[in-house]
C-alpha cells in the first residue's frame, strides 16, 4: 500500500511524508532528536532516534556501549528475567519489559534509569528505603474520585494572584469562568 | 468489515467518527487526551507475548469491554482488518503518539460510537484505554476511565505491584500508568515571542512540553502540548491539579498576549496573519505542516476579528481535516502520493473561500 509512509522507498520521501515520521524512536520511547541517514551503496536507511540513544553512539563512534555502561554501574550484563528471557541489555536500550516478574529481577536497575531520567519526583526517592513503597496513586478496584472542583480550585488561585498583581482585566477573565463554570452546575456562588 | 474503501459517506464504522472535531469552538484548550495504560497478570506483555496468547487476552479483555455494559457501541477492529490509512486517521482523530500506525498481528482496537474512546490490546500494553475531551473536563474525563477500569478489573486481575503501582511494558510510565495530554493553541504567545519566557517561569518538572509530534523543538500549528512528566510517585489527583495550574496559568498569558496585540496593532503580526492566510489560499500545494502553521496565525487573525467569514469552530475543524488520513477520506478513490498537497491546497480554497482580511 503506497499510502503507508513506512513502506515507501527513502528516495521518494516528500515532505509529506516528513510528517508522518515516528514520533519516537524505533528502539526506545523517547521523543526523537536525531534523524541519522546512512548511505550505503545504493541503500538508504533512516533512523529516528533521542540524543541520549546508546545505538547512535554506537553508529558514531562504534563503542561497545554496553560494556561502558556495565563498567559504570557495576553490574553484570548477563542478567536475564527468567520468566520472559529479557536482558539487562535490552533494557538498557530502551527495549519494553516483557513481564511483570521483571519489575522483581531488574528493581534496582529499573529505579536508577528512572531516578537518572527524572521520572521519579525526587522527594519521593531521597532517603527512602530500598524497599519501600514508590506509587502513591490508587490501588487496582479502588474507588476514587476526583473533585472536579480542581478547575474552580485553579482559577481561584489565579484570580488571587491577578488581584494581587492589579491585572483587573484577566481578573475579570478568570471571574467569568469562573462564574460560567459554578453556573453550570447549578451551584450559588458567594462572590463577596 | 473497516478495510472496505474509503467511503465519503460516512458509512465506514472507523470513518465516521469525526463528531468531536466537527464542533470544537475552543480557543486556546483545544483538547486533552488521557490515556490509562494497564496490563493483565499471568500473560506476558505484548513485546513477548505469544501468538496464541494474544488472542486469548483479546478474548478476555474485549468480552467486557464489548458487553455494552462499560462502553456505549463498542466495536472491535483487528489489526488485520484496518489498513494503513484508517491507522493513520485514528492516530490522527486520537491525537495520539503512540505509534500504532505500524501495528502488527494479534492487536486490537476497541472503537466506541461516539468516536472518544479508543482502547487499544496488546500495543506496547495489553490494555490502553485513550480518551479525547474537547470541554475541558478532566476530572469527569478521568472518572469514566476510572469506572471502565475499575468495570473490567472485576473479570481481568491487573499487574500491580505495591512499590512499582501498576506494571506498564515502559517503566517509565508504571504507577498510576496515567498519562494527560492538554493541547493548548497559542499563537498569541509564540507570534509575539513569549513563549519560552512564559514557561519559564510557569512549567516545573513534574510537567513536560513538546509539539503535537511529540518533538519539544518543534511547534506545529501553534499548539503545545502539555504532559505529566510523573507516572509513578504521584496521585492522580496531583497529576490534574498540576496540569490545571500550569494550563489556567499559559492561558491567561495567552489571553493577554493577544489582547496586546490587538491593542497595539503590531504591524508584524499583522503581517503575518496576512501572510498566512494568502498562502493558505493561493498555494497550489501544500504540505501539513506548513498548513497548519498558517491556520495557527489564521485562528489568531479569526480572535482578533482581523478576518471575516470564518469562526472559531471552522478554524479548529480545518486544523483536523487538513491532516493527511483526515483529507484523505474526503475522496472516494485514494489520490496518487504526489497530488495529495494539491488536494489539500484545495480543500483549504473551498473552507476559505468567504473569508476576507479586513485589515
Amino acid at each position: 500500500m503506497t499510502l503507508d509512509p513506512f513502506e515507501n522507498d527513502a528516495e521518494q520521501e516528500s515532505e509529506e511524508e516528513e510528517f508522518e515520521r515516528p514520533l519516537e524512536c524505533s528502539e526506545c520511547k523517547r521523543s526523537i532528536a536525531v534523524h541519522y541517514t546512512e548511505i550505503v551503496g545504493k541503500n538508504i536507511s533512516h533512523v529516528y532516534m533521542c540524543s541520549e540513544c546508546p545505538i547512535l553512539r554506537h553508529r558514531l563512534h562504534g563503542t561497545p556501549h554496553i560494556e561502558n555502561m556495565e563498567s559504570q554501574t557495576g553490574i553484570g550484563t548477563g542478567l536475564a528475567c527468567g520468566n520472559c528471557g529479557t536482558t539487562l541489555d535490552a533494557i538498557r536500550l530502551g527495549t519494553p519489559l516483557g513481564c511483570n516478574v521483571c519489575y522483581e529481577v531488574f528493581d534496582a536497575v529499573l529505579l536508577s534509569e528512572m531516578v537518572a531520567a527524572r521520572k521519579i519526583p525526587p522527594r519521593i526517592t531521597n532517603g527512602t528505603k530500598k524497599n519501600a513503597t514508590l506509587h502513591r496513586g490508587r490501588s487496582p478496584g479502588e474507588i476514587q474520585e476526583i473533585s472536579p472542583s480542581l478547575r474552580l480550585l485553579a482559577l481561584n488561585e489565579a484570580l488571587n494572584e491577578m488581584l494581587k498583581t492589579e491585572d483587573y482585566e484577566q481578573a475579570a477573565w478568570l471571574r467569568d469562568q469562573i462564574k460560567a463554570l459554578t453556573e453550570k452546575k447549578g451551584e450559588v456562588t458567594n462572590e463577596q | 468489515m473497516s478495510n472496505n474503501k474509503t467511503n465519503p459517506n460516512g458509512s465506514d464504522p472507523i470513518l465516521c467518527q469525526k463528531k468531536p472535531w466537527d464542533s470544537n469552538d475552543n480557543s486556546v484548550w483545544l483538547a486533552s487526551t488521557i490515556s490509562l495504560l494497564r496490563n493483565v497478570e499471568k500473560f506476558k506483555f505484548p513485546a513477548k507475548l505469544e501468538k496464541g496468547r494474544q488472542q486469548q487476552l483479546i478474548a478476555l479483555a474485549s468480552k467486557e469491554l464489548l458487553s455494552g455494559n462499560l462502553l456505549k457501541d463498542p466495536k472491535l477492529h483487528s489489526v488485520e482488518q484496518i489498513s494503513p490509512i484508517h491507522k493513520q486517521f485514528l492516530v490522527e482523530h486520537f491525537l495520539s503518539t503512540l505509534n500504532f500506525q505500524q501495528a502488527h498481528s494479534g492487536e486490537a482496537f476497541i472503537l466506541e460510537e461516539s468516536g472518544l474512546l479508543l482502547a487499544t490490546l496488546n500495543i506496547h500494553d495489553h490494555i490502553r484505554l485513550h480518551l479525547i475531551d474537547c470541554k475541558g473536563e478532566l476530572e469527569t474525563s478521568w472518572s469514566k476511565l476510572v469506572e471502565i477500569e475499575t468495570g473490567l478489573g472485576k473479570y481481568v486481575t491487573y499487574s500491580f505491584s505495591p512499590k512499582y503501582g501498576f506494571l506498564t511494558s515502559d517503566f517509565n510510565q508504571c504507577g498510576t500508568g496515567l498519562i494527560i495530554s492538554v493541547f493548548l493553541q497559542v499563537p498569541g504567545l509564540i507570534h509575539t515571542d513569549r513563549l519560552d519566557d512564559v514557561l519559564e517561569s510557569v512549567i516545573d518538572e513534574s510537567l513536560v512540553v513538546s509539539g503535537i509530534q511529540g518533538n519539544p523543538t518543534e511547534i506545529i500549528g501553534d499548539v503545545l502540548v502539555v504532559q505529566n512528566n510523573y507516572t509513578l510517585g504521584v496521585s492522580e489527583e496531583n497529576i490534574i491539579s498540576s496540569l490545571r495550574s500550569l494550563t489556567t496559568k499559559i492561558m491567561l498569558e495567552e489571553n493577554s498576549a493577544k489582547h496586546k496585540i490587538l491593542h497595539e496593532g503590531d504591524p508584524e503580526i499583522k503581517d503575518r496573519v496576512s501572510r498566512a492566510f494568502g498562502i493558505l489560499i493561493h498555494s497550489y500545494q501544500i504540505d501539513a505542516i506548513e498548513a497548519l502553521n498558517a491556520i495557527g496565525l489564521l485562528k489568531l487573525g479569526v480572535e482578533l476579528k482581523w478576518l471575516t467569514g470564518l469562526s472559531v469552530r471552522d478554524v479548529n475543524k480545518l486544523f483536523f481535516n487538513c491532516r493527511r488520513a483526515h483529507l484523505l477520506q474526503q475522496f472516494d478513490a485514494e489520490p496518487k502520493q504526489e497530488e495529495i498537497g494539491h488536494k489539500r491546497a484545495e480543500y483549504i480554497h473551498k473552507v476559505l473561500k468567504d473569508v476576507h482580511l479586513t485589515i
